[in-house]
């Protein structure tokens, strides 16, 4: 089949590159001649501090903007799916920041926060008499926290109108006749038939939040200081910048191994569960 | 009084979560001189000048080509991944192959951090003189579709009720001919979808434009960086923002048309997937 | 020409067998009605002939050809299918066409071999449109049009009245009836409606558990059923099955609860007597060859179905007019027409009937 001989050309062959050069010595000069080098390169990366706190960024920027995402993601659809079954172009308003290229709206920000021409500084400026540094340290996190979550909220809320129109109405009618009212009927109903949307909205806004590249590249870089430097554009910078081809191939083959122990196990967890509904 | 309530939250939410592209497409009405001193929302004098500027083919800018670029690749990426998916999605949803290994390798596939195959596929485009083409970003376009396209035709097809294929069977069509002439234009629908989300996808993309081109082949999400990033004496807010808003409007645009399908592709893509 | 032979022909799906040496001949022409319960094996069968289920043993040949490999179209057999499976996408016309187009037939044969089946079905004036705008019925003929054209040696029906409502059920079973007599064709048609197997059928085939129970025409299945099953299988109400032992000489004990006499044969030893609804009658108490009490009667129109309780033989259903004097809670006698009785031994085998 065309599809296995692309796949094992554009996926099989650097999936062997990565773990060649892994254990190489190489360099830009030194590409077709890679000489093997033990766990030299996996060495210096697991001793690299800023991996370690490239790791942790991904790990927290993931986790956060994916809770984030859902709350607002589930508050949204609720409280607005009477609005939006009457008119459903609503939703396309709200789809919008799906469509616009993650790169574009990061670009987009700098001019939205900048301190002479962006009017949230005007704004805050205006109406408080002070502003904030928004990609200064200790708050470039928080700001990416938020330009993210603002970008990808309307994926969560997408999913989750979905699963909300698609509880059958019988359902809640019966849970109405038994004498559950609205609030009770969101926590005790409503919110466990959604509860695989949940789960799947916040596994995927996790990943997607955990390999964040494009957005954080063009807002900040790495900085300041590499405190913004996600796992993506530490391996980028090693590579690209550093030009330690070996270090940045090791530490992809680290999150390669990592990501798809966790996927697997994920899907065996999930394929149990559903052996277990039957 | 509630009802007020939703409309208040709904109009919230629709600036909040639109508000970079507000701000943007405020800004790239706004003269220089108007930019300097009012930083709102509001444009007092609208212009396009901003809009002149950025037409105007330059060495330092060239729109038409990034978005050129940005069309072909989009253009090869999706159709090309659908192309592919296409017959392994037939085989894989009538449970002849692959159901267990291939379709969640490459589900999974869509959950990996880009940039693993970035660097590998880097040297080999060296080595195969495909760095900085069209040709060569566009393929990659098509791995990243690639698994979306599968998930969204693989659920088409096992929608498709099986006596269909049998009927054909019975009237002498060979597994190409069932394809091509029952299946294909059943999936239509499922088809186009792809097709849509696929070319919104391609034409976001940024890592591998980033990594894979330097002049001739730069989409316009990395041309629009470029323009940032090259400006010596400070940014042109003005016409950095009209470049922006060119770049972003084909996906946006075709994100509103087709806004039914998109939805429930996403749906599908992910409870499924 | 259109036999169809099966020569201990089998599928089995891992461990588990669907249809074990199954032997069965098709003479040209005939109309043969599988019928059984869901499970039974029955489209497994049809779609084993089809060539769409691989046959994993035996043999199945078509005018002595033996096809147990071939593709479903060197078959020259054409399907029916429950759900029509006509192409969405194409018109009427495109749809009957689709298989002479595959199989390369000129455009002008092609053109008036698909108005010929059009006109013998009413589809000419639909031949433009598309299947969802037509009717359910409509749709079933298309489905029988596609199988026309095509002119096989063989038609394969799979439960195809089973999605239409009851008044157009009746009237496409005389359009296919009309069909058959019309064309001549071999036919082989899967049901689970016994109502259908009997008004179609020149021969119906009774499968259980993947096994032919009887086969005959509907006449003997009806009246010398071979066995406990098929005698339970086919008829509607059910034949009621009353306990028995035999006496001595030709008399029946009826588990006490009265005497029936039979002619049998001198080694017999029945069991269970059966006897259908339509072939009991109410009687004074004293005059029947049992008696009970009855507990229900269900007024059909035509006749009234009336249920007596006789102690240890349990609830007999028994057929009477409508206007019959008994009321619910009357004691009344039932009469066994002998001459319309079956007797099954132990194993649930019929006495002195033809197997």
């Amino acid at each position: 089949m065309p599809l296995i001989l692309f796949l094992l050309v554009f996926l099989g062959f650097p999936a062997v590159v990565n773990l060649v050069y892994s254990v190489s010595d190489v360099s830009f000069e030194t590409l077709r001649q890679p000489a093997y080098a033990g766990l030299k390169n996996f060495a210096s990366v697991w001793n690299d501090a800023a991996f370690w706190q490239a790791s942790w960024f991904s790990l927290r920027f993931g986790l956060l903007t994916a809770v984030l995402e859902c709350l607002l993601g589930l508050f949204l659809a609720i409280f607005l799916s009477p609005l939006i079954e009457r008119r459903s172009w609503l939703l396309a308003i709200l789809m919008l920041p799906l469509m616009v290229a993650p790169a574009l709206v990061g670009l987009m920000y700098r001019l939205v926060l900048h301190e002479f021409v962006g009017p949230v500084p005007y704004y805050l400026w205006a109406y408080l008499g002070a502003s904030v540094s928004f990609l200064g340290p200790g708050s470039a996190f928080w700001t990416l926290v938020v330009v993210e979550t603002l970008q990808w909220t309307p994926f969560t809320l997408l999913l989750f109108y979905m699963a909300y129109q698609a509880i059958p109405s019988e359902v809640t009618e019966a849970s109405a006749m038994d004498g559950a009212r609205g609030l009770q009927r969101l926590w005790f109903i409503e919110l466990p038939m959604m509860g695989p949307t949940i789960a799947a909205a916040l596994l995927i806004r996790f990943i997607d939040g955990f390999r964040v590249f494009d957005n954080v590249y063009v807002l900040t870089g790495s900085g300041p200081g590499g405190s913004t430097a996600s796992l993506s554009i530490y391996i980028y910078e090693a590579f690209f910048k550093q030009g330690a081809i070996g270090k940045a191939v090791a530490a992809s083959v680290i999150l390669f191994v990592a990501s798809f122990m966790v996927l697997y196990g994920l899907n065996a967890l999930a394929g149990r569960k559903k052996g277990a509904k039957r | 009084m509630i009802a007020a309530l939703r409309w208040f939250v709904f109009a919230l939410a629709a600036i909040a979560l639109n508000f970079p592209v507000l701000v943007t497409l405020s800004t790239s009405f706004k003269s220089a001189r108007e930019l300097s001193g009012n930083p709102g929302l509001w444009v007092n004098a609208p212009t396009l000048e901003n809009y002149m500027t950025v037409f105007h083919v330059s060495d330092r800018l060239n729109i038409f080509l990034y978005l050129f670029n940005s069309l072909a690749v989009a253009t090869l990426g999706t159709v090309l991944a659908v192309v592919l998916a296409l017959p392994a999605a037939y085989a894989i949803a009538r449970g002849k192959f692959g159901e267990r290994t291939l379709l969640p390798l490459i589900v999974n596939l869509r959950a990996v951090p880009l940039i693993i195959f970035a660097i590998p596929l880097y040297m080999m485009f060296q080595w195969l003189a495909l760095l900085d083409t069209r040709l060569g970003l566009g393929l990659i376009l098509a791995i990243v579709n690639l698994p979306l396209a599968l998930v969204i035709l693989v659920n088409a097809i096992r929608d498709l009720p099986a006596e269909l294929e049998e009927a054909a069977l019975m009237d002498g069509a060979s597994r190409t001919q069932i394809l091509l002439k029952v299946v294909a234009p059943l999936c239509r629908p499922a088809i186009v979808t792809s097709l849509i989300f696929g070319f919104i996808t391609a034409w976001n993309e940024f890592l591998f434009g980033l990594m894979l081109t330097t002049s001739k082949a730069v989409p316009v999400t990395v041309g629009a960086s470029f323009f940032f990033a090259a400006s010596g004496g400070g940014v042109q807010w003005g016409v950095a923002s009209a470049v922006m808003m060119v770049g972003a409007l084909p996906p946006m645009l075709l994100g509103l048309v087709m806004y039914r399908q998109i939805s429930g592709s996403m749906t599908a893509g992910a409870v499924k997937g | 020409m259109g036999t169809i032979s099966l020569n201990k022909a089998g599928k089995r799906y891992g461990a588990v067998e669907i249809i074990r040496d199954l032997d069965l001949e098709i003479a040209d022409g005939e109309f043969v009605v599988i019928v059984g319960p869901s499970g039974c094996g029955k489209s497994t069968l049809l779609r084993m002939i089809a060539g769409l289920e691989e046959t994993t043993s035996g043999q199945i040949a078509i005018d002595g050809r033996d096809v147990t490999a071939a593709s479903p179209v060197d078959r020259q057999l054409a399907m029916v299918f429950q759900s029509y499976a006509l192409y969405p996408h194409m018109t009427v016309r495109e749809n009957m066409g689709f298989g002479l187009k595959l199989a390369k037939v000129p455009a002008a044969t092609a053109r008036a071999k698909i108005e010929a089946a059009a006109a013998t079905l009413k589809l000419t004036p639909l031949l433009d449109r598309y299947p969802k705008e037509l009717s359910g019925g409509q749709r079933q003929r298309v489905a029988i049009g596609r199988a026309i054209v095509r002119e096989p040696v063989g038609f394969l029906f799979d439960e195809p009245l089973s999605n239409l409502d009851a008044a157009l059920r009746v009237d496409m079973r005389l359009e296919i009836a009309k069909l058959h007599r019309t064309l001549g064709a071999t036919m082989i048609y899967v049901t689970h409606d016994q109502v259908e197997a009997m008004t179609l059928a020149d021969r119906i085939v009774v499968m259980k558990d993947g096994r032919i129970m009887q086969q005959g025409s509907p006449r003997d299945l009806y009246e010398k059923p071979a066995n406990l099953f098929v005698a339970q299988f086919i008829g509607s109400p059910k034949m009621n099955l009353l306990a028995c032992r035999r006496r001595d000489g030709e008399q029946l004990d009826l588990s006490g609860e009265g005497n029936l006499a039979l002619s049998m044969p001198g080694a017999a030893a029945p069991e269970q007597v059966g006897a259908r609804p339509e072939h009991l009658s109410l009687v004074a108490p004293e005059a029947g060859h049992c008696r009970g009490v009855i507990e229900a009667s269900e007024y059909l129109g035509g006749n009234m179905s009336v249920f007596v309780r006789a102690g240890r033989l349990g609830l007999i259903n028994v057929s009477a007019p409508a206007d019959t004097p008994f009321r619910v809670g009357e004691a009344v006698g039932v009469h066994i027409d002998p001459a319309r009785a079956s007797l099954f031994d132990s194993l649930g085998a019929a006495i002195g009937a033809r197997q």
